[in-house]
């Protein structure tokens, strides 16, 4: 069995676009899923009820349903719905978005939840809004307190975008199949982009855990 | 637009099967990654520094890796390795193990670490043995602890089955997409593929809540 890494280096400029899109999916995501999730998880703990059935029901579904499933239905059947097509970047987007936000949603809840009461009775006996016992005592506290679990949602939000290669954005997954159709040296190119993945996901886990040791005295009470 | 639905029941003994082997997926991965994630946190604790060295190596790699990379990668990796081919079936499995035995390792690492080390050292001092310090003192607490997390990974793992489609195993995923693109009724297979994940998924979502509300450790 001998090896032949020549392709990687001929063809390095069209892996390293698809690193880029790799991280600009995997940024956007993020982003779109905590404020998503923000708002969904928000509203599911002090909306009225008539909000809180849908958005349990929304949270539950997406735990239910794979990603890929939602990937591909947004993909596929959204321009069939609507008559319009997108580009696929667009549909990777919205359907790891709807996915990641419901995670948010529940470490939110589990975070906000996980204050004590009577803090909450004490910012009311003061004369606190509702907005400022959130804003002022419950959050500063609670985000600390989740940072290990949003942690582990950043990491899992760039393994997801690995999927979107089955829709042909041509991220980092997607150019690797393409490379190794074309080489036929699918052996070297996949062990190659292990070791790229593994060197982007691992240092963001490794610096929010070193992040949250630094900070973890600010969420105890 | 025309939508035609009979398509979903004509194909329903082939995703009846589909589903079969989501779920014997699932199953056996389950079956070999619980013991292999106790040996993988067992050989971590181990004093030989190689054996420990590379069960951590192990764990970090399989666990920082998206899945998709590592069932592309098994399927074409595995049979040069190991010189047999494998079956698709048999090379997702070894893709969604690999996988799954990194996340438990973890599960289990933590579940023990979080019993107090003065606990042990009480079970010593009365002339206990290591085995059964072990097994009457730890095991007891951090089985508590273990049990919720592996309902989750459970529900994951059930989940990224639908993964191990692209290598053309023939689970849900695979049997709805190509049915999909042998009928061309692309949002009814799509919508019914979606509908029986989550039909199967739901109940599995809301069982994991109840073993975490009533199991789960509270500080």
């Amino acid at each position: 069995m001998d090896f032949d890494f020549s392709p990687l280096i001929d063809s390095w400029r069209f892996l390293a676009s698809g690193l880029g899109m790799t991280l600009l999916l995997s940024v956007t995501a993020v982003l779109c899923s905590f404020a998503l999730g923000l708002a969904v998880g928000l509203g599911r703990l002090y909306g009225p009820v008539w909000l809180r059935v849908p958005l349990v029901f929304y949270i539950d579904s997406m735990r239910a349903i794979p990603v890929f499933v939602v990937l591909v239905w947004i993909y596929f059947s959204v321009p069939i719905l609507t008559g319009r097509s997108f580009a696929p970047f667009w549909a990777a987007l919205a359907g790891i978005t709807l996915h990641v936000a419901a995670y948010v949603a529940e470490v939110i809840r589990a975070g906000i939840s996980s204050i004590r009461k009577g803090q909450v009775q004490a910012g009311l006996a003061l004369g606190m809004s509702r907005t400022q016992i959130i804003r002022d005592i419950l959050l500063p506290q609670a985000v600390v307190r989740m940072l290990p679990a949003f942690g582990s949602i950043i990491s899992v939000t760039i393994k997801d975008t690995a999927i979107a290669a089955v829709i042909a954005v041509p991220e980092l997954m997607r150019q690797a199949e393409t490379l190794a159709g074309e080489t036929y040296r699918p052996i070297e190119i996949f062990s190659t982009i292990m070791v790229v993945y593994f060197l982007v996901i691992f240092p963001v886990t490794r610096l929010i855990d070193w992040f949250y040791g630094r900070v973890a005295h600010l969420g105890r009470s | 637009m025309k939508l035609d639905w009979s398509i979903v029941w004509q194909s329903r003994w082939l995703l009846f099967d589909g589903a079969l082997v989501t779920i014997a997926l699932t199953a056996l991965t389950m079956i070999i990654a619980v013991p292999g994630g106790i040996v993988l946190a067992l050989m971590r604790g181990s004093r030989f520094r190689a054996v420990a060295l590379f069960a951590t190596g192990f764990v970090e790699l399989f666990r920082n890796l998206p899945l998709l990379l590592l069932v592309y990668w098994a399927f074409y990796v595995l049979p040069v390795l190991t010189d047999v081919s494998l079956s698709p079936f048999t090379t997702g499995l070894t893709a969604l193990c690999l996988n799954v035995s990194a996340y438990n390792s973890e599960t289990f690492r933590s579940g023990i670490n979080s019993i107090r080390k003065g606990q042990t050292e009480a079970g010593l001092a009365i002339g206990m043995s290591r085995v059964q310090v072990f097994r009457q003192i730890v095991l007891p607490q951090a089985w508590r602890r273990v049990l919720p997390i592996l309902a989750s990974t459970w529900v994951s793992l059930f989940k990224d089955t639908s993964l191990v489609s692209v290598i053309a195993v023939g689970e849900l995923a695979h049997t709805a997409m190509q049915i999909r693109s042998q009928s061309f009724r692309v949002l009814e297979m799509l919508t019914a593929m979606g509908a029986i994940y989550w039909l199967m998924g739901y109940p599995q979502a809301k069982l994991t809540d109840w073993i975490h509300r009533r199991y789960g450790v509270r500080e």
